[in-house]
């Protein structure tokens, strides 16, 4: 009895250590969406974190200036497709297919560049047990932060607004091509840090593809999860669940493919069992295309606009 | 009319240079390398001897047929990410058949790239099945299907496919029947790149005069009209991926038996992802995608030159074509890419 | 006289080819209610747009000092908000970092009891019917205080009752000081409710006038310039049932319920009713669009229930949709290649699975002679023609197909005169040619010209039937209320 206790906490150790860096993807996943942008770079921006907080770390000896270092790059990545998904207004699954490539060509770059060897960084200073399970307890308030965000502040209203008819957020004031950029750029910051606890955390180097499509299984969270930020958690323990398996069934002699590609294959029946019953925010993926609203709204000076302005 | 399509297009690959020498030149000089030492060394790999011009071409086929696939899909109105496992998984197939298949050449090497078509486009139809039977989202299934490949090659080499007298990771030569005949001498060139261009003309024929590709156009241009009109959108789903599937595999195949002689887990350095940025490029035209296919086969080639006599690392290439794809995200093809 | 609250100066807006407004003046003052009339397509809604700020003149001026709110013609709503959240959006109340919600709740309720409007904040506005839907985009408005409030037709989805009820609270307002505009076309209530008329035609203003010191037959006049062009003539037909539907039932809430109806061979009928009243689903299930219980019968022969819009098309039944953009063509496509698409699975342009050119050519240059489609050439990109001659392709492609049975739903909805009254007269030749025609459309007018005979439907259900000799227009507004 007490062996079946010691391995079922094991496993539930495991389940958290490996769901962490998909419930930071997630998160991230579902503050863009929400506010109508797909971002299926995640998993760029997740290679851009890993490598930016293993470079970082390596140069300054701190693994704390190290996830820093990863927030900001993952910052950085997501302001590229935000930029060209909301003010250009460009399909935002192209992009973000094309900063996937972008971000693991660049990384893998970096590698050489900064490390002189392809294939893999040498070791850094990384977080130890403390910091990982510090970075753990993070990911999971940063859930209940954003479900507060979300549901309960005036910002989280308006990301909303602008996901499901960023017409009528428009209509109200809002700009719904600032209010996606940030939601995405935030988004992104949010989901590097599932690389930095990869890379800092999981262990102490970086190499190539070491994410290794968990930035899609972060897509498939977020469709399970309905688009929340429980939800989307509560998948990603799901799937985290899944590879926590993958170790305790190796020893009994199953593939190690076939338990890897385990949580890729519930996230595959999932996905068809889910279709159809669950809903996207209505605009999701849609480019906004109408032009910035601007009321007129005198309230204490006269408001007299003459176009065009450059005219003589 | 035609002269607007023009325009386009001239804008358009004016800004994938743009990106390409631009992107390319900050990257060099971050390597420490002078961007004219570094683009020469490019070009010079690319097209510097004839065997070198036959290697690029080379690169090229093995980008142009995923593209074609990718594209097909996409006039279809779905995106398939998957092409890359697609390709794999139709190169496995391949190389097991072409072991197992001693015969007369023709039949060993007919055999061979329909097993690889087949085996793409089994790989391909399950993503399509999923789409039209569920609804399921089809960028996730692929998504997730090309990691599954992936490991589902490196199980079956080793495992249940592997053959004693072959290394880890790969299939034993393949019987020389089996082997694509080159059509350059001592280059690596065969007639894969013939079957490549006539199958751009077969689908550039399939896209413009068939009632099949007049339906598929209609699927991915206005779903909810198409539907009106009588076209079977889930049918239509199911063919499109099965079919790009297909030839994704084929290809695939095509490298196996031309290239490599064997199957071996590292066949592809990403050419499924790279092909989405060439179908782009091509504005999704069968006769424009094989331009661009040349064009990114330069990229791909001359980047092993640069590395080499350069000292830039080639994963600069995948920067700049991750670029491209973002460059040329603002083209809308399909009704799924509407605005709100 | 006062300063106008609002006043638009020399306003000109061009949209691709197209002069939407072309130089345009208007002035709003305190308290009145001011009707903005006009065809489709003559710019009324543009000018709204602009006057709100949504949309950026070419040229011209825009003075106000006033806040000026806009309720759109199609509601731009957040459904899956709810009541308070779509009021509120961008001015919640705030405790601290958080969203005030008893405060907001408060605050809604206290403004829609002030104006007399009833709606409960907590509700979900996608599960509420469309007239209290428009009372949320209006309390919207309201919330702000604006000196100007423009209203995008405003009546166009309410029935007879919520229309009294509506303008009501507008006088109210408009009593208070407020400066109403109504963009509409719906001339009587123009007449019981406005105090000032401008007529729009073609981008400019062709006329201004007092409410009291006018009448509806002067405003049509000059919204058309002049008389319109007669509709074809209505040739005597011996009708024979062609279509017949027995306890028709499809769609969910809002669908269609038991519908037993028929339609003859050499006859319109007109289906009258408010928009939202199982409209659209009795047209999806005469398409085969959507799964429906009942049975439809096609020239004695009973249609399978399948969900396959081929086997209708191959029966012979041809819809004009109610959304051409979406719905009937491929923007990105030529002329030509939408006229082949739903006649495309058939000979002449289908041969065996090659698509016929020369027969596709053909077809398409046939229903751009017959239909007058500019411009001219078959290669020309549907998104480049304007929505009257888009609308013409689709009309002339589905009588192209000779039918047995058409289905015209909306079928001059958002097109231009011209192009309107070009549609139904080819109608009218289709019916006069033994078409069964089952037309479809909001507009109570275009019945009226149109049909041999009216059938009404409130509540997904039909409620009444006329001939076209003893038609009464007081009894079909009540029925379609819902009255008896």
């Amino acid at each position: 009895m007490n062996a079946f206790l010691i391995a079922l906490i094991a496993i539930a150790g495991l389940t958290l250590v490996k769901a962490t860096p998909l419930i930071f993807a997630a998160l991230g996943g579902v503050l863009s969406e929400r506010s109508g942008v797909v971002n299926v770079g995640l998993e760029g921006i997740m290679i851009g974190g890993a490598f930016a907080a293993v470079g970082v770390s390596g140069a300054t000896g701190s693994p704390w200036l190290g996830a820093s270092a990863g927030v900001l790059a993952g910052a950085l990545l997501a302001a590229l497709l935000a930029f060209v998904a909301t003010k250009l207004g460009y399909d935002q699954i192209v992009a973000g297919t094309g900063l996937n490539i972008a971000a693991l060509g660049a990384a893998a770059f970096g590698l050489v560049l900064v490390f002189g060897q392809p294939g893999a960084s040498r070791e850094v200073p990384a977080f130890g047990a403390v910091g990982e399970t510090a970075l753990t307890v993070l990911a999971l308030a940063l859930a209940a932060a954003l479900s507060l965000f979300l549901n309960r502040t005036p910002w989280g209203l308006r990301v909303r607004a602008c996901g499901e008819n960023p017409r009528a957020a428009a209509a109200a004031g809002i700009d719904p091509v600032r209010t996606r950029f940030w939601a995405v750029v935030a988004g992104g910051a949010i989901a590097a840090l599932g690389g930095v606890f990869l890379s800092l955390a999981e262990l102490d180097l970086y190499s190539d593809g070491m994410t290794a499509g968990r930035g899609f299984i972060a897509l498939a969270a977020v469709i399970f999860g309905r688009w929340t930020p429980f939800g989307a958690t509560g998948a990603a323990l799901f799937f985290g669940f899944f590879s926590a398996l993958q170790y305790t069934l190796q020893r009994a002699g199953i593939p190690s493919e076939l338990m890897q590609a385990l949580p890729y294959l519930a996230a595959l029946v999932a996905l068809a069992g889910l279709a159809g019953r669950v809903r996207a925010p209505a605009s999701d993926g849609l480019p906004y295309a109408g032009t910035p609203v601007r009321p007129s709204s005198g309230m204490t000076h006269a408001s007299s606009a003459e176009w065009p302005r450059d005219r003589p | 009319m035609a002269t607007f399509f023009r325009l386009r297009i001239v804008r358009d690959l004016g800004i994938a240079l743009i990106v390409v020498f631009g992107a390319g030149s900050i990257a060099m000089l971050l390597a420490h390398v002078s961007p004219v030492d570094g683009f020469y060394a490019l070009f010079d790999g690319a097209f510097g001897t004839t065997s070198e011009f036959a290697e690029t071409l080379v690169s090229a086929t093995a980008l142009l047929f995923p593209a074609l696939g990718v594209a097909l899909a996409f006039r279809a109105g779905l995106f398939n990410i998957g092409a890359e496992g697609q390709l794999v998984l139709g190169g496995l197939a391949a190389g097991v058949t072409g072991v197992l298949l001693p015969g007369p050449p023709v039949v060993s090497i007919v055999a061979t790239l329909l097993a690889g078509a087949l085996a793409g486009g089994l790989w391909g139809g399950i993503a399509g099945f999923l789409k039209s039977r569920f609804g399921a989202n089809e960028v996730i299934a692929t998504l997730m299907l090309n990691v599954i490949a992936g490991l589902l090659a490196t199980y079956a080499v080793d495992g249940p496919l592997h053959f004693a007298s072959a290394n880890e990771g790969e299939t034993p030569l393949l019987a020389k029947t089996a082997w694509l005949p080159a059509i350059v001498p001592d280059t690596r060139l065969t007639i894969s790149i013939v079957i490549a261009l006539l199958l751009a003309l077969v689908l550039w024929f399939a896209f413009n005069r068939t009632v099949f590709g007049f339906e598929l156009r209609a699927a991915g241009g206005a779903p909810e009209a198409a539907r009106r009109a009588g076209v079977d959108l889930r049918r239509i789903a199911l063919q499109a991926m099965t079919y790009s599937g297909a030839i994704a595999g084929l290809g695939g195949a095509t490298l196996v038996t031309g290239v490599l002689h064997r199957f071996n887990t590292g066949l592809s350095p990403g050419y499924g992802f790279v092909a989405i940025a060439v179908a782009l490029v091509g504005n999704l035209e069968p006769v424009w995608i094989a331009v661009a296919a040349f064009a990114f086969g330069i990229l791909q080639n001359g980047a092993l030159s640069m590395q080499a006599e350069a000292s830039v690392p080639r994963d600069v290439v995948n920067v700049i074509e991750g670029l491209v794809i973002i460059a040329l995200a603002g083209r809308r093809y399909i009704a799924a890419q509407r605005t709100t | 006289m006062s300063e106008p609250l609002l006043a638009l100066r020399g306003i000109r807006k061009r949209f691709g080819t197209v002069q939407a407004l072309d130089g345009v003046d208007l002035d709003l003052n305190a308290g009145e209610i001011h009707a903005l009339v006009g065809e489709n397509g003559a710019g009324k809604s543009t000018l709204a747009a602009i006057a709100f700020g949504a949309e950026i003149p070419d040229e011209g001026r825009l003075e106000t000092k006033a806040v000026v709110g806009l309720v759109h013609q199609h509601f731009q709503l957040v459904d899956r908000l709810n009541v308070w959240e779509n009021v509120l959006l961008g001015r919640e109340p705030k405790r601290g970092w958080r969203i005030d919600r008893v405060a907001a709740r408060e605050r809604v309720r206290a403004l829609a009891t002030g104006h007399g409007l009833d709606v409960d904040p907590d509700a979900i506005v996608e599960t509420l019917p469309i007239g209290v839907q428009q009372r949320v985009e209006l309390l919207r408005e309201l919330e702000r205080a604006p000196g100007v409030l423009l209203l995008d037709e405003p009546t166009a989805a309410l029935a007879p009752t919520e229309i009294a009820s509506f303008f009501r609270t507008i006088t109210a307002l408009a009593r208070s000081g407020t400066a109403v505009l109504i963009v509409t076309h719906k001339l009587q209530e123009v007449i019981d409710y406005s105090t000032r008329v401008t007529v729009m035609r073609s981008g400019r203003v062709v006329a201004r006038y007092v409410t009291t010191a006018t009448s509806t037959g002067e405003i049509a006049r000059a919204m058309v310039g002049g008389e319109l062009p007669p509709l074809a003539e209505r040739a005597p037909t011996t009708p024979a049932t062609r279509l017949r539907a027995r306890n028709l039932s499809a769609g969910s809430s809002g669908g269609l319920v038991d519908g037993t109806f028929e339609v003859r061979a050499g006859e319109i009928v007109g289906v009258a009713g408010v928009e939202g009243n199982g409209q659209s689903a009795l047209a999806d299930a005469l398409a085969g669009v959507i799964s429906y219980t009942g049975t439809i019968e096609l020239d004695g022969v009973p249609l399978t229930a399948a969900v396959t819009p081929a086997a209708r098309l191959a029966s012979g039944v041809r819809v004009i949709p109610q959304d051409r953009r979406t719905e009937a063509l491929v923007l990105g496509w030529s002329i030509a290649e939408n006229v082949a698409l739903g006649r495309h699975q058939t000979a002449p342009i289908r041969r065996g699975s090659i698509l016929d050119r020369a027969a596709v050519l053909a077809a398409a240059k046939d229903v751009i002679e017959r239909f007058g489609v500019r411009p001219s050439d078959p290669q020309t990109a549907v998104a480049a023609l304007s929505g009257g001659n888009q609308q013409k392709i689709v009309v002339g492609r589905a009588l192209g197909a000779q039918p047995k049975l058409l289905v015209a739903y909306q079928p001059t909805r958002g097109i231009d005169v011209g192009a309107a009254a070009l549609v139904r007269s080819r109608l009218i030749e289709a019916r006069n040619a033994g078409v069964a025609v089952l037309l479809i459309s909001f507009e109570l007018d275009e019945i009226f010209a149109l049909a041999d005979r009216v059938l009404v439907m409130s509540g997904g259900r039909f409620v009444g039937t006329f001939d076209r000799a003893t038609v009464d227009r007081g009894r079909v507004g009540a029925l379609m209320a819902g009255g008896r």
